[in-house]
Formats: C-alpha cells, sequence, structure tokens
C-alpha cells in the first residue's frame, strides 16, 4: 500500500503528492490530510481515478482510504 | 495509469456555488455597490483599510467598512464549526505570507481589483478584464514551475487556540466599528466616503445627496453652498458648474448596498465558499498542473451568474472602455495581475481562500489577510495605486520590486531533497 503524508500543506501540494503516488499504480493508497480542502480534493481526485474513497476521522487528521475497485 | 474521469461530481457543487456567488456579486451592484464590484475581496479590504488610515493615506475616496467582509469571515466560521473542520493551526512560514499577502494587494490594486474580481469585471461585459485574466494565466503558469522545482512553505502545525480565532478577532472588531458607525457618528480618527459623495474637484470640492433627500449638500469646501446646481465658494466664485457637478459620479468608497443586505450577502458567500472551496485562481492552477477541471467550474460558474444578473438588472456594458473602476492599460492590467496570481499561488490559494483559511483557524491564512489589509493602505499611500485614467508613474517600479521579492522567496523555499 502507498502511504501519503500531506498533513499541514497547502494546497495545491496535498494534491501533487497524491498525483505522484498514483504514478506507482498502486492498488491501495492511504493519503494523511488535516484539512477539509485538502481531504475533498484529494477525495475528488481518488475517485477520478476510479478508486473506492473511505474517510476516516481522528483527532488531528483525516485518514484517506483509496482502493482500486 | 489507468484511466481517469478529467470532470467529478464536485465539479458540480462548485459551480453551482460560483453561479450564486456571481449572481450575488452582480445583485449587490444593483442595490448599491460601485459597478461590477459586488465581490471584490482586495476593493473591500482597501476601503476597510482607508476607514482607518485613509487621513494619511490619501484614500478619502474609498473608505468604508465593507460589511461583506465581515459576512464572509463569520459564514465561513459558522460553516467550519457546524462541519467540524475549525482548527487552529499555523506556522507555516507566516512572515513570508504576510509580505505575499501585502504583494498581492499591491498588484491588485494596480490591476484595479483581485482575482475574484478579474471574473466578476467579465461578468459585468468589461473586456478590459480579459487582460487580467491573461495575466493570471500566466502568472498561474510561472507559480506551477516554481511549484515543480519544489518550491513548499513548509507544514502547518498545531497552534495555539488563541491564534484560530485572529480572523474572526478581526472580523468582530470591524463589525463594532461599522456598527458604530451606522448608527452613531464615526469615530474621530476614521476616514469614511460619505454615502453617494461625488468628488467634483478630487479633494477639492465633494458634494453629497442632502440629508433630506432633496438636493445636494456641499461637504468641501466648508463654507461653498449650492446654487442652481453649481458649487459656489463663499465669496462668489464658482467653484464648480452645475454641468460639471452634474456629470461627476459617486466616488466608489461611497456607493455601497444598505448595511445588513451587505453583511447578509457577506454571510452567503462565507457559507457558500467554505462549502464549496471556491477558489479564483485554483481552478486554472489544477487545471493545468492536475489535469483536475472541477475548481474551474466555479469561476465560470461565476463569470455566468455575474453575467445574467448584470444583464436583467441592465447593468451589462460590453466593452473595453467606459467600465467602471477599471483602466484599459493592457500590458499594465497583464502584469499587475501576473504578480497577483503568481502570489496567489505561492500562498496556496486566492484571497478569498486566504480569508477562509482564517476564519477555519489557520493562522498562516490570517498572516495572509493583515498583510494584505496594511499593503492596501500602503499601496495608497506610496501612491502607485492605479485610477480609471490609468497607471500611476510609480506603478511599474513598484511591480519590479514585487517580482523581485517573489523570485527571492520562491528561490529560497525550494525544498532540497523535493
Amino acid at each position: 500500500m502507498k502511504e501519503v503524508d500531506a498533513l499541514g500543506l497547502s494546497c495545491p501540494m496535498p494534491l501533487m503528492l497524491t498525483k505522484k503516488a498514483l504514478e506507482e499504480n498502486p492498488g491501495e493508497i492511504l493519503v494523511h490530510v488535516d484539512s477539509g480542502t485538502a481531504k475533498q480534493n484529494v477525495v475528488g481526485l481518488l475517485s477520478d481515478y476510479g478508486f473506492t474513497v473511505s474517510v476516516e476521522q481522528t483527532g488531528e487528521e483525516y485518514r484517506i482510504k483509496g482502493m482500486r475497485a | 495509469m489507468t484511466q481517469r474521469r478529467v470532470i467529478g461530481p464536485t465539479a458540480w457543487i462548485v459551480g453551482a456555488a460560483g453561479l450564486f456567488i456571481g449572481a450575488l456579486a452582480g445583485w449587490l451592484v444593483s442595490q448599491g455597490n460601485p459597478g461590477n464590484m459586488g465581490l471584490c475581496i482586495a476593493c473591500f479590504w482597501r476601503d476597510i483599510a482607508g476607514f482607518f488610515v485613509g487621513g494619511v493615506s490619501n484614500q478619502a475616496a474609498v473608505a468604508y467598512i465593507r460589511p461583506e467582509i465581515i459576512g464572509i469571515i463569520l459564514g465561513a466560521l459558522g460553516a467550519a464549526i457546524v462541519t467540524k473542520e475549525y482548527k487552529p493551526r499555523g506556522g507555516s512560514a507566516p512572515l513570508l505570507r504576510f509580505v505575499m499577502g501585502f504583494i498581492f494587494m499591491s498588484s491588485a490594486l494596480v490591476f484595479l481589483g483581485c482575482t475574484v474580481r478579474a471574473w466578476v469585471r467579465l461578468g459585468g461585459g468589461d473586456l478590459t478584464a480579459l487582460w487580467g485574466l491573461l495575466g493570471i494565466v500566466i502568472g498561474v503558469g510561472v507559480g506551477i514551475v516554481i511549484l515543480k522545482s519544489g518550491y513548499n512553505l513548509g507544514r502547518a502545525k498545531g497552534a495555539p487556540a488563541w491564534t484560530g480565532w485572529i480572523v474572526t478577532g478581526i472580523a468582530v472588531i470591524l463589525l463594532a466599528f461599522a456598527l458604530w458607525t451606522q448608527f452613531g457618528t464615526k469615530p474621530e480618527f476614521a476616514t469614511l466616503t460619505p454615502a453617494n459623495a461625488r468628488a467634483v474637484i478630487p479633494g477639492e470640492v465633494v458634494v453629497a445627496p442632502a440629508p433630506d433627500g432633496d438636493g445636494l449638500t456641499v461637504l468641501r469646501p466648508a463654507d461653498a453652498t449650492i446654487v442652481d446646481g453649481a458649487v459656489v465658494a463663499a465669496d462668489g466664485e464658482v467653484l464648480a458648474d452645475a454641468d460639471k457637478v452634474a456629470s461627476t459620479g459617486p466616488m466608489p468608497g461611497g456607493r455601497r448596498a444598505p448595511f445588513f443586505i451587505s453583511l447578509a450577502a457577506g454571510l452567503a458567500i462565507g457559507v457558500v465558499a467554505q462549502r464549496s472551496r471556491f477558489c479564483s485562481v485554483g481552478g486554472i492552477r489544477d487545471a493545468i498542473l492536475i489535469r483536475r477541471f472541477d475548481l474551474l467550474f466555479g469561476v465560470i460558474g461565476l463569470v455566468i451568474g455575474a453575467t445574467v444578473v448584470n444583464m436583467i438588472f441592465g447593468q451589462y456594458n460590453l466593452g473595453f472602455t467606459g467600465q467602471p473602476v477599471a483602466h484599459n492599460d493592457a500590458l499594465g492590467n497583464i502584469a499587475a495581475m501576473v504578480i497577483a496570481a503568481l502570489a496567489a499561488v505561492m500562498l496556496g490559494g486566492c484571497p478569498m481562500r486566504q480569508m477562509i483559511m482564517g476564519a477555519e483557524g489557520d493562522a498562516d491564512g490570517a498572516a495572509a489577510v493583515v498583510g494584505m489589509v496594511i499593503g492596501a493602505g500602503f499601496t495608497h499611500w506610496a501612491g502607485y495605486a492605479s485610477s480609471p485614467a490609468g497607471l500611476a508613474d510609480r506603478a511599474w517600479p513598484a511591480l519590479g520590486v514585487m517580482a523581485v521579492i517573489l523570485a527571492a522567496i520562491a528561490l529560497a523555499k525550494r525544498a532540497r531533497a523535493a
């Protein structure tokens, strides 16, 4: 599984890092973000690539998990 | 890589948000706001700066606490709290963000509007906005090159609770001053452009609608009066003839929608912008950089919404000349928006997003907002803000300095191990 740490980064870094990780064509990806904007953008990008996306919110961060459908 | 869709479902959400914001911007003009200025983050903060420092920064024509700004911040705050997205954070190069907010505002005042108003102006038929939009595309392009070179301001971290309230605190203080001025007399130190005041001869002869609503009254010079529509001094000298008085329009700062209409519109825009993540530069940035087009629907929606509403209210005026609060210096418009868009990309979002991030508790967004306000006062004080007549003499050197500073920041913040 590919893991991306985009905590505390402002736009468009979370999207850039996620897109870069996707270039390795992982079957599963986990992206850590901590702002609502980054969450929505990353969820959108992963769904665009056909991933099934789930978001888990812990105290400080959103863990966005994408699984190849 | 596998096939991907290029337009996701959020495109329609952002697009609808843009449509709503653009329509509201058009409607606010019908309610009294300056032409094509139903929504302009730079202009509105500039007017707010004018209220506090207008006396020393030569901003008497643009001095008014715009309630839209207060509304946007409080609306975004409310939306962030309800959705549990409010969170104090900060520490990602706040000083540089202050500088870039300052530069964003300075360059926006050379264009006469921020990256949001560039789209709003196009929605009013102002074709000089196309020069600005070309500048935005170029500025975003340069910004992308910088992003790809590994530019990074560093991570924000959790921050002390009070830092999350900076922008909200500013909004509350502004609300107090605005209410004080609205329902009492303005504070002694403040400058306030009287409602619908007209600078017949700027700085010398100023008239305003009479308090009883019948005809005009002279605000400046103090001892002059209106005689048959002309402004006549105490010694009988005609300072401005009736034709000149009649042909002068109200100053931008004196043109405003009713207080609570502006405030309510701002609240609605704040909620919609916070939820939709609307951004006036992010659309072009993501389209080029990520090949993701969802955000672009926001500004397209804005232009459509503003165009339709402006047409309904008879405010639509297609052309390059005679546009409200705009000039037709093509190169100046392009260059100013190159700088503004570059600063916005390097900040991670347009001025409206900086405000909204600030409301969400982001102290770095707050630093950019404070930079914008101080930059507004400075730009007018230093005399390089544009007027509808065109660029000020000092505008080009000022833009040059801004470009050098942005280049230096871009070089300094390249992560070595990108």
